[in-house]
């Protein structure tokens, strides 16, 4: 009785190893050369009305401050132009946020409808609830493009 | 000639003009039409740029086929040209004889969950840990404009668990 009782035992024991299915593997590999700056988020822009393009990715240097850049970016240039983080998980081409009354984080004017570039994030900003980026006319509450942020 | 200066001159056009040239201007200034053709190129280097760093090239989101997967998959450079793959925030399901591959994602077995017959791609390793941030060396002739999405693959079950479709960084 006792030896079927241990060799139903092992019998199980063998099962659940072989199966594995449950077990998880960790691994923690560390960035080969971590710089001083971390990625936290990343994200691409869309929009069609006023042809959008590139990449938005947050960055927090060493010193804490929050940096967005802007790469391989590509708008299409317009009058008082300016960079806001949204509270919205994303936005429409033709979101007015004016209108929908969105929570936004102004960031500066566009510098240039091209090529990379770099925005002081003010310190305190809730990146969890301002997660999008988006590149907003101010004189016609046009948003031109925006980038949804997701963790990098 | 005259008739034409004298008109010009004439209360009228005076007037017309008075009115006409700041709409013309305010107008200009509300839609700046020249905009339309000049554009303001920038290009500012990363504020934290250390060229000694790893660049990030490419990088994308894992979303689960057959079985649930999540995280980031990111190629990386050295300034000496070498690439690696690292995945981050990385969980899917523990399997038998999981492999890390590139392949195409115009690839239409990627749309399956199971691959039929073999899936055209380029074997990064087996797979070290359902859980968690790991890196892979990519081949030196691996062409990634060809070979643009990330897939964990279960070789013994021809089981695709999750693909990241690689965006330029």
């Amino acid at each position: 009785m006792m030896v079927r009782k241990i060799k139903f035992a092992m019998a199980l024991a063998a099962l659940t190893v072989a199966l594995g299915l449950r077990v998880s593997v960790y691994a923690q590999d560390n960035m080969k050369h971590e710089n001083g700056a971390k990625t936290l988020a990343t994200g691409t822009f869309h929009g069609k009305v006023h042809q959008t393009s590139g990449r938005a990715t947050i960055y927090k240097e060493e010193d804490g401050k929050l940096v967005l850049r802007l790469t391989n970016f590509k708008t299409s240039n317009g009058p008082d132009v300016h960079v806001i983080l949204i509270a919205a998980g994303d936005a429409d081409d033709n979101a007015n946020f004016l209108k929908s009354n969105t929570e936004r984080v102004e960031l500066g004017k566009l510098k240039g409808n091209e090529g990379d570039q770099n925005y002081e994030i003010p310190a305190g900003t809730d990146l969890a609830k301002y997660r999008t980026v988006s590149v907003y006319c101010e004189r016609f509450d046009a948003n031109f493009g925006a980038a949804p942020l997701e963790k990098f | 000639m005259t008739d034409g200066a004298s008109l010009w001159l004439s209360r009228k056009k005076w007037l017309w003009a008075g009115l006409g040239v700041p709409v013309l201007v305010a107008a200009w200034w509300a839609f700046r039409p020249e905009k339309l053709w000049i554009n303001e190129k920038v290009n500012e280097p990363a504020p934290f740029a250390s060229s000694s760093d790893p660049q990030p090239l490419y990088t994308g989101r894992l979303a689960g086929k057959a079985h649930a997967t999540t995280g980031r998959a990111s190629i990386y450079q050295t300034p000496d040209g070498k690439r690696d793959l690292r995945l981050t925030d990385f969980a899917t399901s523990n399997g038998p004889d999981l492999h890390v591959l590139l392949a195409q994602s115009d690839d239409e077995s990627l749309a399956r969950d199971f691959v039929k017959g073999e899936l055209n791609s380029v074997e990064l390793g087996r797979l070290r840990a359902n859980q968690g941030d790991q890196n892979y060396d990519l081949p030196g002739s691996v062409d990634l404009s060809k070979y643009d999405s990330v897939v964990i693959y279960c070789e013994r079950f021809h089981a695709v668990f999750g693909v990241a479709k690689l965006e330029r960084f």
